[in-house]
């Protein structure tokens, strides 16, 4: 099964970005799902139980990241989808919040393609010691 | 970072199309703030507000790899903090620091394509990091403390972000392609409708000639549509060039020693980016204009029994197909006195001029040169080219004044410069357009009602004399030395009028507006042209350089 993403950011830009990687190297093909906020992307978190990853910016209007994986937790939504925390410098603080209420990894902008990929990489990896 | 060393490269302008609004909106939010400290109050709200944008900007920018920006959002975002803990410090310095980072990062943002210098970055940064370690002397408290308070706090003013995902960009020149193909659409149409009345009178009325009839109307209106889809893709928020102006007047007032607030209503009105393009500057000199001369120092004003802090209120509106934008200011008004004074000195008293009419001549060229009315009446100078620029592209220009309560413009301008309903004349043979915003009237020419005062040709026109000019004389084609021409056009533009003498007038037409290539040089006569439904070149006339006296020289 090909694998498939969702990525909750606030910024177009960051959307675009992502584009660009998902469509190279062992990346290319695989679905990628977007919301521009927490409350949008927790909808489609509900609808895909099958997410390789997502990708959850920590600040972000209407539900932040945490918020989202609060709620998460609270409700038990797909606890076995990875969820990484997507942070601008983030502070330990926000990690350990973020650990928390469920958060699997973290991802510090600036990020490059290749930080995604080893992170999908962990990913699947998780997905298969699942299985 | 260059292109090739950043993978996201690529996306430099859906960099600059996200970050530049939010920049801009952080800029005006700390104009506010500074207003805010100014009157004693705390602008907690409005400190808080910004922080989501700064974030963002940073991380955006961080990832793009531009750190100058990032550097620069991140220190704002630090004086952010120090301030929203330490009322103390928010003072006149720090409301500049404020106000300058963010007018500095809207600037590099907006030149984030071009490689231009970026080291102010560099000395900002420098100058906050001296401020908080001063600031922090001052309140005796650690910085790290702060540093945690900042990341503590989550963002979350950001506007609910763009939900259009159908939103794509397209280069304007793909567009102004599009636009001439639309222009050949429209000039086939004539043809086709040219070819079926010839069918017409041929054949006489029959059920396939009415058909042909419905088919050529049907395709007009489908013609119709297209033109209007697609000038509608053409227009940009008339925010994208007056939503600096806030900031600008903030710098400008400040330099005068001012407070000036500014009000803005309908900055979402939709313009030609075109227009919008030669409309900035003209826009700029009224602001200017409105806070240099018009608002008042603020004892001045106190003394007056006004507020210490003058008002400049910019509102633009859609009404009845044309864009109004209006300029005004609550300052001391224009100095009527003055202004007659002036006008009187000139000769121009002769007959009793006025309020409206008084007021306009601020706007006539030499009048408000040096020490003319315009610089009198306490406008500075250049009204003259403001007006000129507003004319050129087919709008108008109005004052309205009273003396120590404020001046308004107000501008009228078409939405767009593309297509332009025209008159189609012909003097000697060959096809002009004139704009039908300049056309008052277009008079059958009796030759013994053009009489001729100082060689030049003058007629009664509503009660006024006007000069008449020879169609051929001014466009260079001859005088009418065969038989006299039959008609003249009534062309205006501001308070200027006067005729021009054509042989036939062919009717309204919608005109796709063609430039001129650069390399043949422009004629001082003609600022485009078209192609009309036969296939003819027509150029189309400059009424304002006309007016101005072009043409004369032929």
């Amino acid at each position: 099964m090909p694998d498939s993403f969702l990525v909750i950011d606030d910024s177009k830009l960051l959307h675009q970005m992502y584009k660009v990687i998902f469509s190279q190297g062992t990346l290319k093909g695989s679905t990628v799902h977007f919301a521009a906020n927490g409350r949008d992307g927790y909808g489609l978190l509900a609808a895909h139980p099958d997410l390789t990853l997502v990708l959850l910016d920590l600040n972000m209007p209407e539900m932040n990241g945490l918020e989202v994986l609060a709620r998460r937790q609270a409700e038990q939504l797909h606890p076995h989808v990875p969820i990484a925390l997507v942070t601008t410098e983030g502070s330990e603080e926000d990690e350990a919040r973020g650990r928390a209420v469920g958060a699997w990894d973290y991802l510090r902008k600036p990020f490059q393609p290749p930080d995604i990929q080893r992170l999908v990489e962990r990913a699947r990896a998780y997905a298969a010691a699942r299985a | 970072m260059s292109k090739s060393e950043n993978p996201f490269g690529e996306l430099l302008q859906d960099y600059i199309v996200e970050c530049l609004p939010l920049a801009e909106q952080i800029a005006d939010t700390f104009v506010a703030l500074e207003r805010q400290w100014r009157a004693g109050e705390a602008g907690d709200e409005i400190l808080a507000s910004v922080k989501g944008r700064l974030h963002t900007v940073k991380g955006n920018s961080a990832m793009m790899g531009l750190t100058p920006m990032q550097d620069l959002a991140h220190a704002l975002e630090d004086a952010c903090a120090l301030l929203s803990g330490l009322p103390a410090s928010r003072d006149k310095e720090a409301a500049e620091l404020l106000v300058g980072g963010a007018g500095l990062l809207v600037d590099l943002i907006r030149d984030a394509a071009t490689r231009t210098d970026r080291s102010a970055a560099g000395r900002f940064v420098e100058r906050v990091r001296r401020f908080l370690a001063s600031a922090a002397g001052r309140e005796a408290k650690p910085a790290e403390d702060r540093r945690h308070g900042e990341r503590r706090t989550v963002g979350r003013s950001r506007e609910s972000a763009d939900t259009a995902s159908s939103v794509v960009r397209v280069d304007f020149r793909r567009l102004d392609a599009l636009l001439e193909v639309l222009g050949e659409g429209l000039i086939q149409h004539s043809s086709l409708v040219d070819l079926y009345r010839r069918l017409l009178r041929r054949v006489g009325p029959c059920t396939e000639i009415g058909e042909l009839d419905l088919a050529v109307v049907t395709l007009e209106k489908t013609l119709k549509r297209l033109e209007a889809t697609l000038m509608e893709t053409r227009l940009l928020p008339v925010s994208t060039v007056i939503g600096r102006f806030p900031r600008m007047v903030r710098d400008i007032a400040q330099a005068e020693g001012k407070t000036v607030r500014v009000e803005m209503t309908g900055g979402e009105t939709a313009l030609d980016k075109a227009v919008l393009d030669r409309l900035g500057e003209p826009l700029l000199h009224l602001v200017t204009n409105a806070v240099v001369h018009g608002i008042e120092q603020p004892e001045e004003r106190k003394a007056a029994g006004k507020s210490a802090e003058g008002v400049l209120r910019l509102d633009a509106a859609s009404v009845s197909g044309r864009i109004v934008i209006r300029v005004a200011d609550d300052g001391r008004g224009l100095n009527e006195a003055a202004i007659r004074a002036k006008a009187e000195a000139l000769g121009l008293e002769e007959k009793a001029i006025d309020g409206a009419q008084l007021y306009s001549l601020i706007f006539v060229s030499g009048l408000s040169t040096a020490e003319g009315v315009s610089k009198l009446a306490g406008r500075g100078v250049g009204l003259d080219v403001v007006a000129g620029a507003i004319h050129g592209l087919g709008g108008t220009i109005d004052v309205t004044s009273q003396e120590g309560v404020g001046t308004a413009f107000t501008l009228s301008l078409p939405v767009t410069l593309a297509i332009v309903r025209s008159l189609i004349v012909e003097v000697d043979r060959e096809r002009y357009a004139v704009p039908l915003t300049h056309v008052a009237e277009t008079v059958r020419a009796e030759p013994e009602a053009i009489r001729e005062i100082n060689h030049r040709g003058v007629t009664q026109w509503r009660g006024d004399l006007i000069h008449v000019a020879d169609g051929g004389a001014i466009l260079g084609t001859g005088s009418s030395a065969g038989a006299p021409r039959r008609f003249y056009v009534v062309m205006t533009a501001g308070a200027k009028r006067r005729g021009l003498m054509v042989d036939r007038l062919i009717g309204h037409q919608d005109i796709v507006v063609k430039g001129l290539d650069p390399s043949l040089g422009r004629p001082d006569v003609v600022s485009g042209t078209t192609i009309l439904g036969d296939g003819r070149v027509a150029c189309i006339l400059d009424v304002v350089r006309i007016l101005d006296g072009a043409g004369h020289a032929n």
